[in-house]
């Protein structure tokens, strides 16, 4: 057996709406909200960067045991991390008191480095030579003002605590698809990223996405209408729904977990945050499904079935988010440190 | 017995056609005129300075003085902050108690608008402990808390911290070596902007440069100037972070000084009629004049809407050079200038802002937020 | 510039105050920053009484409204990137407090 132990979640406290960013650049705000089914995004604080949020994260994973003193290995996934070389890993854990004899590392792979640590956690633990794992999904993403992406990049961070007993979601199965795909990529020195549009749609996110789940679904011989809720990475707020339908499911299965429409899409943590929202009404003995997808590209799929331990764990993740603050174009510009 | 026979000073403000070393040059030449004294009367100088080494990447500044000097006395520099000066004349002090005979210079000079305002104030923090400069604080932003602390206490306001300010800038209309020498209206001082909360432009002490020397000897019958007797010099240090002193609402380490100057000199406060005290910030000054022992603690904020230290109005009169806020603050030179204003009022040489009466002065010089204080005492 | 050496002896004094709880026992609001803090100014410094004992100071972030900011608040330590030193230096994280 081997799933997730305990969970924890950060968003910072911003937000901008689309609106606000649509009239700095005189474009019909609802035509964009429409398109992209987005109203307004988080933005993390000038001083904020992937780390702290991945501390705050794991701070509130940490909060309700004991098992900072246990873990055996910190992975952190992020496509913003603090530098481009020196592990974010060991920064994390030297601030949650994690220290000595312990396996760190980092991982990238554009939006799915998150649920890469989640596979590579898995098979440590499966592996017999570790008991606890730490993996961490953050990101403070950027975006050239003006692109398109200006208004859908968030920021936000997720921590799970990966372990094999006392599990509050137990892994049925995962499943990977993996390919060479140019939709979204950002060369060493360059500030922001770049992207061929259109094309990161059906042969990128629809097609691995796709993949991976009906494969998953094939191999654990289930079908859509067993789950309880189904989460899909959340570029925007039109892509989960329509792939959620193109695979069987139906509007009330993704609705809970689409979290991009009032956050934004937080990158590395975006699926996994669809999880969090999912986790404040899952009951014992509910499936589960996520699906995340990277750029470049690549979706890693998961059946998760929810024990009896759920309500014990429970974090609110709507009760938290509640507490934001809007901000303008021009405080935008300067948390975001885009001049 | 230790006694003052020269002062000079230029004037603090804007020198941009001087360096420090033209600035020290130009006090050293000045007060040796002044004085008619030759170079070689000179047995050792005294020099503060605080911010030549983070600025300008300057040290060794005892070797660059003799340099100026042209001779091969010994040269001592003092760092303590705003505290320099006075730390500087304190040892000048003792070391005139310890060896007879003597007669020795003290200069303070500072160059600070060199830079722009945001590296001036980068390189003053430094007197301020790492976790108070990695807490981005400044020194408005250090002394600000500090005001923050008393208005809440005594119910003090703003417009008490104003009046100080107003006093120090109608003195220092009277002063031609002051830096600001314009009245400037209470509503002025109301309505500038903050600096950091609730202290605002006109509560603030400017960006100074400027240079001022003392001539002190011990020799007796030996020259022909007016003379003014050192009847105690102290100093006190308490700890450099606000978040490790046992009170917020008082500077210690002046209650400690002031203590052992006025058991030293044998006199008690009423015997004061000119004080020198350190207004980097306007609430500096009521803290001051509390922590020295002149106003009861948690009067300071009715005392200073009385105005009853501004010339004229009584018999106890409170930085008539104009302070630092309004005399300006050439952080090495203050400590210097405060003894120096002291001097010309008790040999009566303070012209337009001179006091009719005055037998005893007292300077009180803080270094940082209060981790250092010297209070000396002179007479006639 | 800060030694990269200092900023690592730093850590575990950051470290052993994170979490914490107190109280503002004093505020003030910076409007000339020095240059390393250029970037968030104006911005708000707390001097805090922990309730475990002793004082710190530091930036007081994600407040809703000005006014919340009182003498008397409660207040948690909670890690932030504190001085903007050069692009390619090493990160300073420290610790800012957020009202509670």
């Amino acid at each position: 057996m081997v799933g997730i132990v305990d969970y924890g979640f950060y968003l910072p406290l911003y937000r901008i709406k689309i609106a606000e960013i649509a009239s700095v650049w005189g474009k019909k705000s609802e035509d964009i909200q429409s398109n992209l089914n987005i109203q307004e995004k988080a933005v993390a604080g000038s001083d904020e960067d992937s780390l702290t949020m991945a501390y705050e994260a794991a701070v509130m994973a940490f909060s309700q045991n004991n098992l900072a003193k246990k873990i055996q290995a910190v992975l952190f996934g992020s496509e913003t991390p603090a530098y481009a070389v020196n592990p974010t890993s060991t920064i994390l854990a030297e601030f949650l008191g994690i220290e000595g004899n312990y396996f760190a590392t980092d991982l990238q792979f554009a939006c799915k480095a998150g649920t890469g640590g989640l596979i590579t956690s898995f098979g440590l633990i499966e592996s017999g030579r570790v008991d606890f794992v730490l993996t961490v999904a953050a990101d403070k993403a950027n975006s050239k003002p003006h692109d398109a992406l200006e208004y859908t990049t968030g920021a936000g961070a997720v921590a799970l605590v990966v372990g094999k007993d006392d599990l509050i979601l137990q892994l049925i199965d995962y499943q990977t698809f993996s390919s060479d795909t140019p939709d979204f990529w950002r060369r060493d020195g360059m500030r922001y990223p770049s992207h061929s549009g259109r094309f990161t749609g059906k042969p990128g996110y629809f097609k691995h996405i796709k993949s991976a789940t009906e494969q998953l679904l094939k191999k654990t011989h289930l079908t859509p209408s067993q789950f309880k809720a189904v989460v899909f990475h959340m570029p925007n707020g039109k892509f989960p729904q329509q792939i959620a339908l193109s695979l069987g499911f139906v509007d009330r299965q993704i609705t809970p977990s689409l979290v991009v429409p009032y956050l934004g899409n937080s990158y590395t943590a975006s699926a996994l945050m669809g999880l969090m929202a999912v986790l404040d009404t899952a009951k014992p003995n509910d499936l589960i499904l996520l699906t995340s997808y990277g750029s470049g590209a690549g979706a890693d799929s998961f059946v998760f079935k929810v024990t009896k331990n759920i309500n014990l764990r429970l974090k609110k993740f709507f009760s938290w988010i509640k507490r934001k603050k809007y901000i303008n174009y021009p405080s935008y510009l300067k948390f975001t440190a885009s001049f | 017995m230790v006694e003052i026979i020269g002062y000079h000073t230029t004037r603090f403000g804007e020198w941009w056609e001087e360096s420090l070393f033209s600035l020290i040059n130009q006090t050293y030449t000045g007060i040796l005129k002044q004085t008619q004294l030759d170079k070689k009367q000179i047995d050792a100088v005294f020099f503060s300075n605080m911010l030549a080494g983070v600025l300008e990447n300057n040290l060794h500044l005892t070797a660059k003085l003799a340099e100026l000097l042209g001779n091969n006395i010994p040269i001592f520099r003092i760092e303590s902050a705003c505290a320099s000066g006075g730390v500087a004349f304190f040892l000048a002090f003792n070391y005139l108690k310890a060896n007879p005979n003597k007669t020795v210079l003290v200069i303070g000079a500072e160059k600070m608008t060199d830079f722009s305002p945001e590296q001036t104030t980068t390189a003053l923090i430094s007197a301020a402990s790492g976790e108070e400069q990695e807490a981005g604080l400044s020194f408005p932003g250090l002394y600000a808390m500090l005001a923050q602390v008393y208005l809440q206490k005594y119910q003090a306001t703003e417009e008490d911290l104003a009046y100080v300010a107003y006093k120090n800038h109608y003195h220092g209309s009277l002063n031609d070596k002051a830096h600001f020498q314009k009245k400037v209206s209470l509503s002025n001082i109301l309505n500038s902007a903050y600096i950091a909360y609730p202290l605002k432009v006109f509560d603030c002490a400017p960006i100074s440069d400027g240079a001022c020397a003392l001539l002190l000897t011990n020799k007796k019958n030996t020259y022909q100037l007016p003379a003014v007797r050192v009847l105690a010099s102290e100093v006190a240090t308490d700890t450099i972070s606000l978040t490790k002193r046992q009170r917020l609402d008082e500077i210690k380490a002046t209650k400690i000084a002031a203590e052992k100057a006025f058991r030293a000199a044998l006199l008690s406060r009423k015997d004061i009629q000119l004080a020198e005290v350190h207004d980097c910030f306007t609430i500096a000054e009521i803290l001051a004049l509390e922590d020295l022992g002149f106003w009861p603690k948690g009067q300071g904020g009715k005392k200073a809407r009385e105005l009853s230290t501004l010339i004229g109005r009584g018999e106890f009169v409170v930085n008539t050079s104009g302070g630092l806020k309004a005399g300006g603050h050439p952080v090495g030179a203050t400590g210097i200038k405060q003894l120096g204003e002291i001097y010309l009022q008790l040999t009566h040489q303070a012209q337009k802002r001179q006091l009719k009466k005055i037998s005893y002065g007292l300077a009180h010089n803080v270094g940082g937020s209060g981790g250092t204080a010297v209070v000396t005492i002179l007479g006639v | 510039m800060i030694s990269p050496v200092k900023i690592w002896r730093r850590q575990k004094v950051i470290r052993a105050s994170l979490g914490k709880k107190g109280v503002i026992v004093s505020w003030t609001k910076i409007y000339t920053p020095p240059k390393e803090f250029k970037k968030s100014a104006p911005y708000y410094v707390v001097l805090v009484k922990f309730f475990t004992g002793g004082l710190m100071v530091g930036q007081l972030v994600d407040f809703l409204a000005e006014d919340e900011v009182q003498i008397g608040k409660p207040v948690i330590a909670v890690l932030r990137k504190t001085r903007d030193l050069d692009q390619d230096g090493v990160i300073a994280y420290g610790l800012k407090f957020k009202l509670i």
